[in-house]
């Protein structure tokens, strides 16, 4: 047994435990985009692998975490007999770990006194794992293995050793080695930092209080997350949008149907298109993040995210659709286009039963523009950045103009950075004023950045959406303005598709201009 | 004289200089004139003496600049204009595109701080190497000076790209103005923030132009004030990285004294560890509604380069996007919503929680008798840990009864008792406490077993021993007159000056004999800049400092400046092991900017003149006094250990240089009471008292 102040002292050491384990690994990664972006996530789990706590700074994260350590720990289990003290188990199969190539995923059984007690464990974006293009996010990837090197799950430490050779894998398949060995490493000094903290958890209050606190603070999460979820409303809602496919059609359809019921939510994606020869697909977990993405936006971000907050979900999907994908269909787009598309939707349906609390569909991309190519000298750069959009407009407010929305918030490439570290100079930079959807409350705008290629050759890939379908509004209010990509050569400009690929030559403008967020109300 | 003018209480802390006694007056504050409070707390020092010969040295600290920020009532934020690069307007509106709250739908962006029509643009473009590609031409000067000489603005801020670069537009841009509008206040990026990305540097300068208004009519009065109640001293203002200013220089530079009030306890921490020769201390300050915690290194605040004003923390740690970047230097603080003000509650999963709320100063906790809502002054008044009659030396009259009804509704919701609600609450409160402290060590690479805690504010001595338990500190400090330190941070002043320039070249690419040049240069005008603000010109001393970084990397690394390249790359790669727990030899290191900072003792500080006079307290862990029981004015019963226990409670005041008390114990003084816990002894040392963890304990 265990008392409630207790209880509430060792839920707060929990997760604090798990963001000191976000600060080893941003403390010790060496690329930018964990350092600077925090594009990582850590977490703990108990002895069953449920999720007792989770540090996330990027909602994509959010529920792909735990499903991935579950679909890892089966796979441990079945194919290696399980996981031993002392060791560290990493993979990135989507399929398995639950994102796109990129999330490297990196599990510690932790021990005491010859019992595992719990796992520690977290998920990193590596800025690149290989593939046809730099950053191995290709638009023209037919599956899996044209997106980058894949890793099942295999030691990377034995005997609190890191396996050199297992580092030398994911070196010889980057563009960017070093990086790679620094972010594993900097991986593992977070999965010892969680493990630390819980030992002295175990060792300060004992097994049996730890236990009893955590299934209390488990339910405690339930028990607030059904009260907020009642409190929602009940019924049946459905809700649909759709992404455009590479002709623009806007016809890849995700369809929901959301159940409120007693307190608990069930999301049944029957209808939802097939899934797709190109990188749209999302697996199951990049579903289930968005899910919990809307849910937790929605009812109360202060519920500490653990496995209680998921008792009462329960998502459906249809075993080789857009949202479910089989195996090898090409993800990585799923990650960051179809996961917002997806976000979107659950909002619209929970919009039905609670109208005031949910602002109108966002600007819905991630507007990734990647481009890479040769200086005069020979020397190779690749740049890679992702772009805000309109927000939805607000009950009460209007929306935000260029700013990340929901499942990714991530800091922009100050332009005196770009232009000091490649070769490309920025032209324009604002707000696409009056891109919002009008209504009652406006739509955020969509924002305009403009790049020149200064010298050299290069090659740019775009892929963004709402090129055609713009965002809709909620309650009477206006769709959101269309993104629109341009390129201008020899002073001519022509449009160019939201998901492309095409040579960049010295002079060349890519104009991007990113979708505004839908208007709410009329009037 | 240092006068410390918080949310709360105006602080004043006097040294005598014939007999280097120390004089403290605590008044309330009046946030709608805040200089009214200074000029209260002198004229109630005025009163307490005869006559008052001189005041030598006045060292103030304020938060007019952050309340302002803040949108505080009465001090509405003035209408400024920004001239940027054409195609840029809206950087400062767009920020980083990051929101700062996740899942929060509702979510805004801190209200922009100069409005998009009052942001013009001029066609010229710089390059990040400083070449001009497209040159400013005349007709576009004269545009922008009519249109806003034909606007009512209070302020201008210029912020060209890349002009760290090269700040030549900025320069006959801001020359243009100054000539066509005479008297208009402008600040450029280049002068007052030279490094790159764009964003941060254009936040800082809006920041600075939009407080410049607001500071320069608040230090006007309050000089106004000063000389009509002939009070004639030099003032003098903390800036945010401890470092104080004369306040001729603080008009231009506005920006650098947002932090003023949380440096000055930072520094107060600093001077004892200096005169105490310590090594390392942990600053932790507990007011009413906040605490905050630093570190300090030989002496030294630790100051990080840039911080969000205005913006939000969660948890102790800055909420990126919240609030308004500064790239001005700012002792490195960790601050929670802790304090003896912040209400206990039960939250709707049935779990206690302890603030972010708080009762402030005014309903105040229960027993001030005007709520009943409990928090934790209640807490430690149930437990026995405060007087339960009266507070401030029987100045000021508690309800200890209205504490305890407020305490027993919890407990009754919980099912537990009072005394063990009362517990769970200090326990909590510390648990979110021990969290700044450890932020501030922990995430920053140093260990807090190696430091000692030095307490302050009116709750730090009641909470320091739990604390210095949970995060394995031996040794703690209560300073004399705890409830007013920070005040006495001003008093030990020097001033100060820092600035960096950009530099973004690989240490293979810098011309030594130039850097040398340049920082020599530098540090002469430093050196002139501060004589002329009154330091004292032997005093005067200078740090060379390199911002650095691994190639490929975004953030970078404070290190020693040397001249040669061998030893800059040894000194970053020994920073990135301390920082970061390993390096990369081989690796390519860049310094993106070149800092200097110039420190000098004020010739009429009262450091200058006289040295309050107290022993070291090194080595004393060594020699074992033995605790004493007797000499306690009283006895009352304290909860220890679930338990009520007849406790020793002793007056400040009375304790003898000899004194060596073993806890569980109170030692009351007129602005503070100290627990001393269970496994702690207390002795005094000079004018502190000291807490050590008991070997058998």
């Amino acid at each position: 047994m265990t008392d409630p102040i207790t209880t509430e002292v060792i839920k707060n050491a929990l997760v604090y435990a798990a963001e000191e384990m976000g600060i080893a690994v941003r403390n010790a990664a060496y690329s930018p985009n964990i350092k600077e972006r925090l594009d990582h996530s850590c977490a703990l789990f108990d002895r069953c692998g449920r999720l007792i706590a989770q540090a996330e700074h990027i909602p994509v994260h959010l529920g792909s975490l735990p499903w991935g350590l579950h679909r890892m720990l089966e796979i441990v289990e079945r194919d290696h007999g399980g996981a031993r003290d002392g060791e560290m188990w990493v993979a990135n199969d989507p399929y398995i770990a639950g994102t796109h190539l990129n999330d490297v995923t990196l599990v510690r059984p932790v021990f005491a006194r010859g019992q595992l007690i719990g796992y520690a464990a977290n998920k990193a974006h590596h800025a690149d794992v290989g593939g046809s293009v730099p950053g191995s996010m290709p638009v023209e990837a037919a599956d899996l293995f044209a997106e980058g090197f894949v890793a099942a799950p295999v030691r990377l430490v034995r005997g609190d050793c890191v396996l050199d050779e297992i580092v030398g894998l994911f070196r010889a398949n980057s563009r960017t080695p070093d990086a790679r060995s620094g972010d594993l490493r900097a991986q593992v000094a977070g999965n010892y930092t969680g493990e630390r903290r819980l030992l002295e958890l175990y060792e300060r209050y004992g097994a049996q209080t730890l236990d009893a606190a955590i299934e209390r603070i488990l339910d405690e999460s339930e028990r607030r997350m059904r009260a907020a979820l009642t409190s929602i409303g009940h019924g049946t809602f459905a809700a649909e949008d759709y992404l455009e496919d590479r002709s623009g059609e806007p016809r890849l359809r995700i369809a929901l149907r959301l159940t409120l019921e007693e307190g608990c939510a069930r999301l049944d994606y029957s209808g939802t298109c097939a899934q797709v020869p190109f990188p749209l697909n999302a697996v199951f977990g990049v579903t289930l993040s968005g899910v919990h993405y809307a849910l937790r936006a929605v009812t109360d971000p202060t519920i500490p995210m653990n496995e209680g907050c998921f008792r009462p979900v329960e998502v459906v999907a249809p075993e080789g659709s857009l949202l479910n994908p089989r195996r090898p269909a090409p993800v990585s787009g799923g990650n960051v286009e179809t996961s917002m598309r997806n976000a979107d939707v659950v909002l619209q349906a929970l919009a039905q039963a609670a109208p005031d609390r949910v602002p109108a569909s966002s600007g819905g991309t991630m507007s990734n523009v990647m481009l890479g190519g040769t200086r005069p000298n020979g020397d190779t750069w690749a740049f890679y950045e992702t772009n805000g959009c309109g927000m939805g407009a607000r009950p009460a407010r209007d929306g935000i103009d260029a700013i990340h929305c929901h499942m990714t918030n991530t800091l922009n490439t100050p332009i005196e950075a770009i232009e000091r570290e490649y070769p490309l100079r920025v032209v324009r930079y604002e707000i696409a004023e009056g891109t919002g959807g009008a209504g009652r409350r406006r739509g955020g705008s969509g924002l305009i950045r403009a790049i020149e290629l200064v010298e050299g050759s290069a090659h740019a890939t775009l892929l963004a959406d709402r090129h055609t379908r713009g965002a809709p509004g909620a309650l009477g209010g206006e769709a959101g303005g269309l993104g629109r990509h341009s390129l201008t050569r020899d002073g001519i400009e022509r449009p160019l598709p939201a998901k492309t690929s095409f040579a960049f030559e010295p002079g060349d403008v890519l104009t991007v201009q990113t979708p505004g967020g839908g208007g709410y109300g009329t009037g | 004289m240092g006068i410390d003018v918080g949310g709360t209480f105006t602080d004043l802390a006097a040294l005598e200089l014939w007999s280097g006694k120390l004089v403290v007056q605590k008044v309330p504050s009046t946030p709608r004139e805040p200089h009214r409070a200074v000029i209260d707390a002198l004229a109630e020092l005025v009163s307490r003496y005869d006559e008052i010969l001189s005041i030598e040295f006045l060292g103030h600290a304020t938060t007019i600049a952050t309340n302002a920020l803040l949108g505080q009532l009465g001090l509405e934020l003035p209408r400024i204009a920004l001239v940027t690069t054409r195609g840029f307007r809206d950087v400062i509106e767009i920020g980083r595109q990051n929101r700062s709250e996740v899942y929060n739908l509702f979510v805004e962006r801190p209200h922009p701080l100069v409005a998009r029509e009052d942001r013009l643009t001029v066609a010229e473009r710089i390059d990040h190497l400083g070449h001009v590609l497209v040159p400013l031409d005349d007709e576009s000067i004269e545009r922008v000076c009519s249109e806003i000489a034909q606007r009512d603005v209070a302020a201008v801020a210029i912020c060209l790209l890349h002009s760290y670069a090269n700040d030549v537009h900025e320069r006959r841009l801001a020359e243009a103005l100054g000539a066509a509008i005479p008297g208009l206040r402008v600040t450029r990026s280049s002068e007052v923030d030279p490094e790159y990305r764009e964003y941060e540097r254009c936040s800082t300068t809006v920041v600075n132009a939009v407080l410049t208004p607001i500071v320069e009519r608040y230090l006007e009065r309050l000089q106004r004030e000063l000389q009509a109640n002939r009070f004639t001293a030099p003032l003098y203002v903390m800036r945010s990285d401890g470092a104080m200013a004369a306040a001729s220089q603080v008009v231009a530079r506005p920006a650098a004294i947002i932090e003023s009030g949380p440096a000055s306890g930072a520094i107060a921490a600093a001077e004892l560890g200096t005169r105490l020769q310590a090594q390392r201390l942990l600053s932790f300050d507990m007011g009413g509604t906040t605490a905050k915690a630093g570190a300090i290194i030989d002496g030294v605040a630790l100051v990080a380069s840039e911080f969000e004003a205005a913006g939000r923390t969660h948890s102790g740690r800055a909420v990126k996007g919240s609030g308004y970047p500064v790239r001005f230097p700012f002792v490195d603080l960790a601050e929670v919503s802790a304090g003896g003000g912040t209400i206990a509650w039960i939250d709707e999963g049935g779990s206690l929680r302890v603030g972010p709320l708080s009762a402030g100063a005014d309903p105040g906790p229960a027993c001030y008798g005007r709520s009943d809502r409990a928090t934790v002054t209640d807490a430690n008044l149930v437990l026995g840990r405060l007087n339960p009659r009266h507070l401030l030396g029987g100045a000021f009259a508690v309800d200890a009864a209205r504490a305890r009804r407020a305490i027993d509704v919890l407990a009754r919701e919980l099912e537990m008792s009072a005394e063990a609600m009362a517990a769970g609450i200090v326990t909590l409160v510390d648990d979110a406490m021990a969290k700044v402290l450890r932020i501030v060590t922990i995430e920053r690479g140093l260990d807090p077993r190696y430091f000692t805690l030095v307490a302050f504010g009116g709750g730090g001595p009641l909470h320091v021993c739990a604390l210095a338990a949970e995060l394995g500190i031996e040794q703690a400090i209560v300073p004399a007159h705890p409830g007013i330190f920070s005040a006495c941070g001003l008093l030990g002043a020097h001033v100060g000056t820092s600035d960096v320039r950009s530099v973004l070249a690989s240490t293979g690419d810098i011309d030594a004999e130039e850097m040398e040049r340049r920082f020599a240069a530098r540090e002469e005008r430093a050196r002139a800049g501060l004589v002329e603000q009154g330091a004292d010109a032997p005093t005067i001393s200078f740090r060379r400092e390199y911002d650095a970084r691994y190639r490929g990397q975004s953030f970078e690394l404070t290190i020693p400046y040397d001249r040669a390249r061998d030893a800059v790359e040894q000194h970053f790669h020994a920073a990135h092991r301390a920082r970061y727990g390993y390096d990369v030899p081989g690796e390519i290191v860049e310094i993106i900017g070149a800092r200097l900072t110039a420190n000098g003792r004020v010739a009429s500080s009262p450091a200058c003149r006289a040295e309050p006079s107290v022993r070291s307290t090194r080595s004393r862990k060594a020699e074992r006094n033995l605790p004493k029981r007797g000499g306690a004015t009283q006895h009352r019963p304290l909860w220890v250990g679930g338990a009520f226990v007849e406790a020793p409670v002793f007056e400040r005041a009375a304790l003898g240089p000899e004194a060596c008390i073993e806890g569980p114990a109170i030692v009351e003084a007129y602005d503070s009471t100290t627990y001393v816990a269970p496994g702690w002894n207390l002795s005094v040392e000079g004018d502190l008292l000291l807490l050590q963890r008991r070997n058998d304990a």
